[in-house]
């Protein structure tokens, strides 16, 4: 065989540099639904979100002016972030103690369960299944439930309180703001356990037991084999889950709505639910700026936890 | 597949029919009852083949029927014409209307208590160019110039009217020596002082400044002490008379004479005065009924002012008509509201939602065989006072109010009406 190249060989090697198009395009009817799909979805209805925050609503979402208002909706006289009466610094503050502590507790927690859900035992299949049943509930149903439970004149956990003697009187929870807020941030947690426990259990199951096993041999104590062994393999995990609820946590409307009772801007809202107010108050204008600017804060979070964490090395 | 042809077949026959109601439409408009005015509407039977949607709160359990019998006499003469009723909750009835316009989804009929925002962003049809002027004749005038915007147009049409008074439980007035109803502030912060001294959980009086009616509770409060929203085109809340009013509902609450949160909504206390453990609160028909059902003997007076000359709340709901840019709906909307305000079908409906009419026929009607709680109600009408409800900024002053009035408890009254009067003004 010669070296020299054939006309044949030439043009193969010519397709190959078009095959790059031409991959895309051979891929695009299956691409396609998808794209669609997310253009539909997620592209569309951002710019909506988008122009709707440049044009002035009324409450009652009637369009009240033909022209863009500039920056109006945003920090005008009766913009998302300038609104009088609205503690904007004190719900800043708020959310990102939200975001912090649901996802740090949530984390904690389901690495003990999980640990122990690791552990072969009698009943554990049961047990594992018992640990899902927050997750199967809906979040509004739970979260109504610790509700009525707080009532001051009819609830259930009131009325225990008062009962063993850690309560001189029946107090209204759900009526201060920041007893509201650290309620639900029980809840939150409460519900996000089941997911966080899963994911760190499927990680936990990949830890290779001869691994282990080699340490124990070397000498290393039950610490030291949790901290360097098997806590570094389960950094994917952990990230994974990590990511995922401080999105979720972020996004979370029902908890905190359905158990803050004190009307108005209060110093219990998260920049979500002030989103919520802003719309049945001021209308589809001012609410879709909040909505822009909770997108920038949330896309600002997660940065500082990929700059952080950079758990992205561990999950590619 | 197949479903998916069924489904393209309905949609291109809607469409056809859709096409069909546009081009029909005109001409019979040009006859319709309502445009001229004079002809009685089931005399006509000329209607064109058309669907009218109607948007209405349920007031009870019975809210559905009642429509439905209404509907059901107007498709004996008009069966061409398809009615399609949604009935939602009051508690979130602001939300749906509200999404129903911004999904362009506008009912022909919709029954509210606000007009003013869609009057103003010229979504509605004129009731004069509905109704017909002996319907328009036979509604009492004074709750009728309720239904009219700032720039004198009939926006709306009322179709119930409710007045809020002083419930007061007799028992409790007994039980502290009080002979009867307080008058004015000085005598019914004595009273609420005497009966919230007969137990630690009674208390004198419900205040419900939650988000629900805080809006009700204050406006009482200014009306008692002499004032009112309305200043010229412009609604003002942080004037004297409401300075006053406020510091008076602080001054009930600092001396423990309310319940002990003020963001209650008003079933909070209902509740309470229908346990027994209230002494007064300001209600309606219902809260009387909800207290009488538990055996508690409850009595109605007007609600106690500054000098002692009552007042009361007066509230009506309202009939609006949007305008879908339909000569055949709007035709058959028309036939539609003069059946509903006709004598034989508006008494059983009104009925229905236990609250009072709006009719002259039928006002005169109940007098004569009123009950005693009606008979206050029908009386209270003379001092009733509405709501500035066709004001444009109603809207925003009733946002604020109650996002903020709750907080009288714990902050300075003028502070509080500052901050309303800020969120008014950056809505403007």
């Amino acid at each position: 065989m010669s070296l020299t190249a054939t006309p044949q060989m030439v043009n193969q090697a010519k397709k190959r540099k078009t095959s790059a198009w031409g991959d895309s395009l051979r891929a695009l009817p299956w691409l396609l639904p998808t794209l669609v799909l997310i253009a539909a979805v997620v592209l569309y209805p951002a710019y909506l979100m988008i122009r709707t925050s440049f044009f002035k609503y009324n409450a009652m979402g009637i369009q009240r002016s033909p022209d863009p208002v500039g920056l109006e909706n945003y920090i005008g006289r009766g913009g998302a972030l300038t609104f009088p009466g609205v503690p904007i610094e004190r719900i800043l503050i708020n959310t990102v103690v939200w975001v912090v502590v649901v996802v740090f507790v949530t984390l904690l927690i389901s690495l003990l369960i999980a640990q122990f859900l690791n552990k072969p035992f009698r009943g554990r299949k049961l047990l594992r299944l018992f640990v899902i049943l927050p997750w199967a509930c809906s979040v509004v149903m739970t979260t109504t439930v610790f509700r009525y439970g707080l009532q001051q004149e009819t609830g259930l956990f009131n009325r225990f309180l008062v009962d063993v003697g850690i309560l001189d009187r029946a107090v209204a929870w759900t009526k201060d703001p920041t007893a509201a807020f650290w309620i639900a941030v029980f809840v939150a947690v409460y519900v996000s356990l089941p997911f966080t426990t899963y994911t760190i259990l499927a990680g936990l199951q990949s830890v290779s037991k001869d691994v282990l096993e080699a340490a124990h041999v070397d000498g290393a104590n039950a610490v030291q084999r949790y901290w360097s062994i098997v806590l570094p393999l389960l950094r994917p995990s952990i990230a994974v889950a990590a990511l995922i609820n401080i999105i979720n946590v972020f996004n979370s409307l029902p908890i905190l709505r359905i158990l803050q009772e004190t009307p108005g801007y209060h110093t219990g809202h998260i920049t979500t639910t002030l989103m919520y107010e802003y719309q049945t108050a001021l209308g589809p204008g001012v609410s879709s700026a909040l909505s822009v600017l909770n997108f920038l804060f949330c896309l600002v979070i997660i940065a500082i936890y990929l700059a952080i964490v950079q758990p992205t090395k561990e999950v590619a | 597949m197949a479903r998916l042809t069924k489904g393209l077949l309905a949609l291109g026959a809607a469409a056809a029919l859709t096409l069909t109601a546009c081009s029909g439409g005109p001409a019979p408009a040009t006859s319709a009852p309502a445009d001229n005015g004079t002809s009685a509407p089931a005399t006509d039977g000329q209607l064109a083949d058309t669907t009218i949607k109607i948007l209405a709160p349920s007031y009870g359990d019975t809210s559905e029927a009642d429509w439905n019998r209404i509907t059901a006499k107007f498709n004996e003469e008009h069966p061409n014409v398809k009615v399609e009723l949604q009935i939602a909750g009051w508690d979130d009835f602001a939300t749906t209307v509200q999404s129903r316009i911004q999904a362009q989804d506008l009912p022909d009929i919709l029954n509210d208590n606000a007009f003013a925002s869609s009057a103003e962003a010229g979504l509605l049809i004129p009731m004069d160019d509905l109704l017909s002027a002996e319907t328009l004749a036979n509604i009492e005038p004074g709750l009728l110039d309720n239904g009219k915007g700032a720039d004198g147009t009939q926006w709306a049409a009322p179709d119930i009217a409710s007045a809020r008074m002083l419930v007061y439980n007799t028992d409790l007035f007994e039980q502290a020596g009080i002979a009867e109803a307080p008058k004015t502030w000085a005598e019914m912060e004595a009273a609420a002082k005497a009966i919230s001294d007969l137990g630690e959980d009674i208390y004198g009086y419900g205040m419900p400044l939650g988000a629900e009616e805080a809006q009700v509770e204050s406006s009482l409060w200014l009306w008692g002490a002499g004032g009112t929203w309305v200043d010229g085109e412009n609604l003002v809340a942080n004037t004297p008379a409401a300075v006053e009013a406020f510091t008076q509902m602080k001054k009930m609450f600092d001396q423990g004479l309310t319940q002990p949160n003020l963001e209650d909504d008003r079933q909070a206390t209902t509740d309470l005065l229908a346990a027994g453990k209230l002494g007064m609160a300001v209600g309606h028909g219902q809260v009387v009924k909800d207290a009488s059902d538990k055996g508690i003997n409850v009595k109605l007076a007007p609600v106690p002012s500054k000098d002692g000359s009552g007042v009361a709340t007066g509230v009506t709901d309202f009939i609006l008509a949007f305008d879908n840019k339909d000569e055949a709906r709007k035709a058959a909307t028309a036939a539609y509201l003069d059946l509903f305000y006709s004598d034989e079908l508006y008494e059983p409906w009104y009925k229905g939602t236990a609250l009072l009419p709006v009719t002259k026929t039928s006002i005169e009607a109940a007098k004569a065989g009123a009950t005693e709680t009606d008979a206050a109600f029908l009386d209270a009408m003379d001092i009733v006072k509405f709501q500035p409800v066709s004001n444009p900024q109603w809207d925003a002053l009733q946002a604020a109010l109650k996002a903020n009035a709750f907080r009288v408890g714990t902050e300075d009254p003028q502070a509080v009406l500052d901050q309303v009067e800020a969120q008014v003004a950056a809505q403007a």
